[in-house]
């Protein structure tokens, strides 16, 4: 009766066996590589280091991202079941070997954000759109956005000009060049849009500096008198107290 | 005369996975780990730099790889075969510009349209038409024109961004379209050695929808996905390494700057929704070249290559980079003269 079942009337009828499925190696190995992935953004999420790549612009991908990536690990599992499957190349299985060498990159290497490197390399940023108007930053507080956005325009440098002499406050790293006086660094702080990949920098420079006091990358608060300079923002330091790096160490214009 | 004919080569054997060659895999990745977390190569400044760049190009553009491999095992499994050859219908000059116009439906950026334009072809669109909507999505989808428009407000130049950044794109996108003519899906199609899956071969019924619709989902991520992994390799090593400064000293001169903006946008390979603002901020540079920037980079950057060279046949990548290329540097240059 192997072949055959009985029909509630009674009858014999007969009736192919069910072709019977066995896991595919192709879907499987597929379905281990959208798994890692989903894990990585699941990890993105929940220990907020998606903070290191994305801005709070577009960092909502990350949890879409990782439930999508689930959905399609369980779906492709749940179809990995097929009556002919297809053997598994070895070079397609390094293929999806390679897949995941990214994640492991991001799980196991030590965070890190773009830094001293960089700065040198990067345009300055010039967010004339998102940044406050001349007006605003003629009154309240002074962000490191709204300094390096009126660098960028006659109206912003005017309106900049009339605030010298009063008392900001800014979070950024030091960043130190061969040519920066040993009482002075640069106060520097990446503005990202989207990822890093679009990274423009915002600075400022700093003086009176207790020389050899900061390295490059340490991440300090200063606390000082603004003095824009044509183009150039000095902030002299009345008070430099080294922080942690900020949970959101780039800014989103 | 006996006509001679060599015999058809043989196929290369494909040597087939085994155990042992998961079990390499595997280790290699343990290896790679160990190598990462104990050697910590990021304390060299480069690595590190390259690391975060490189991370943050795949955590962005996955996500919307994933949203057009969606997009496009949707296309595969709920629209009926031939759908799309409806679009045939239309006057041959409407339905390129129609192509491009359909971009404003799709919020997707670069990274998502390709596999869209892939599976479109497959089920009956026309390639020119689709090659089209692939190249036009990204620069002509409301996100883009909105991202462009707060880049550039409250400068002098804004509309001749916005609105000729929306122009230019669907002209280039129509003069790509146009090029590629009547050539047909298998003249411009790679075929993809996953396509050919098992639920071709299952015996008894066909697979089910939701089965295939997850297959193809799977397939289309896994096939874009490794060559999103190339490009974003080449090209974090690229922002790693090249300063943006080296560009000041050409800016003056209109002709080589608009060259070397384009030149730029296909380095850094940057999202179409983001990249305006890089463009901003190179003040010093007219607006033919943060033109030239804001049309090429979103039809030809490195990463995209990478895609279009594993999608496409040979030949099909170089026919999109010159044509584009002409043509964005035409009309960024015009609209330089017009309007600048």
């Amino acid at each position: 009766m192997s072949d055959a079942t009985v029909a509630k009337t009674g009858a014999r009828v007969h009736e192919e066996a069910a072709p019977q499925r066995r896991w595919s190696p192709t879907r499987v190995a597929g379905t281990v590589v959208l798994a890692a992935w989903g894990g990585l953004f699941w990890f993105l999420w929940l220990t907020g280091r998606e903070a290191f790549y994305l801005s709070t612009r577009t960092d909502w991908v990350v949890p879409v991202a990782a439930v999508l990536l689930t959905a399609a690990t369980i779906g492709r599992l749940a179809s990995a079941r097929v009556t002919t499957p297809k053997p598994l190349a070895a070079r397609e299985l390094w293929i999806m070997g390679l897949m995941v060498v990214p994640v492991v990159l991001v799980l196991f290497a030590r965070p890190a954000t773009l830094g001293t490197f960089s700065a040198g390399k990067r345009a300055g940023f010039s967010g004339a759109g998102f940044a406050a108007s001349a007006g605003d930053i003629g009154s309240g507080e002074l962000t490191l956005i709204d300094v390096a956005a009126a660098e960028t325009s006659p109206e912003g440098e005017r309106a900049l000009a009339k605030r010298a002499g009063e008392t900001v406050s800014f979070v950024g790293f030091v960043s130190i060049r061969d040519d920066t006086p040993a009482d002075e660094f640069l106060l520097a702080r990446y503005v990202v849009t989207c990822c890093v990949a679009d990274a423009t920098i915002a600075e400022v420079r700093v003086v009176n500096v207790t020389p050899g006091q900061f390295e490059n990358e340490d991440w300090v608060q200063v606390t000082g008198t603004i003095f824009p300079i044509g183009r150039e923002v000095i902030v002299d330091a009345s008070d430099i107290a080294a922080v942690e790096r900020p949970d959101h160490p780039y800014l989103t214009p | 005369m006996a006509q001679i004919t060599a015999p058809p080569k043989a196929a290369p054997a494909t040597r087939i996975a085994d155990r042992r060659t998961v079990v390499a895999v595997g280790a290699t990745l343990v290896a790679v780990a160990l190598v990462v977390s104990i050697g910590d190569p990021g304390r060299i400044a480069w690595v590190r730099t390259f690391f975060v760049i490189f991370g943050s190009l795949l955590i962005q553009a996955l996500p919307f790889v994933l949203l057009g491999a969606l997009a496009a095992a949707l296309v595969e499994v709920f629209v009926p075969i031939g759908w799309f050859e409806k679009l045939g219908v239309l006057p041959r000059p409407l339905q390129l510009p129609a192509a491009a116009l359909a971009g404003l439906a799709f919020p997707i950026c670069e990274c998502g349209s390709v596999p869209v334009a892939r599976r479109l072809m497959q089920r009956g669109l026309m390639p020119s038409a689709a090659v089209t909507f692939m190249l036009a999505a990204p620069v002509l989808n409301p996100v883009v024109i909105a991202s462009t428009f707060f880049a550039f407000n409250r400068q002098t130049i804004l509309w001749t961004m916005v609105v000729g950044r929306f122009l230019l794109g669907m002209l280039v996108a129509i003069a790509v379209g146009w090029v590629i003519g009547n050539r047909s899906k298998d003249e411009l199609l790679k075929p993809n050695p996953e396509e050919v899956d098992e639920h071709l071969l299952e015996l008894g019924r066909p697979e089910a929808r939701w089965r295939r619709f997850f297959v193809h989902l799977g397939n289309d991520f896994l096939f874009m996905g490794r060559y999103l992994l190339l490009g974003a390799t080449i090209a974090a090593a690229i922002q790693t390494f090249l300063p943006t400064s080296l560009l000041t000293g050409i800016a003056e001169h209109q002709v080589i700057s608009v060259i070397a903006m384009m030149a730029l946008a296909a380095a850094l390979s940057l999202c179409s929704e983001s990249d305006a603002f890089v463009a901003a901020s190179f003040v010093q540079f007219g607006p033919s070249a943060m033109l030239g920037f804001l049309v090429f980079g979103p039809m030809v950057d490195l990463k995209l290559v990478a895609l279009y060279a594993g999608t496409f046949r040979r030949g099909f990548a170089r026919t999109v980079v010159l044509v584009a290329a002409v043509a964005t540097f035409v009309g960024a240059l015009w609209v330089g003269v017009a309007f600048g």
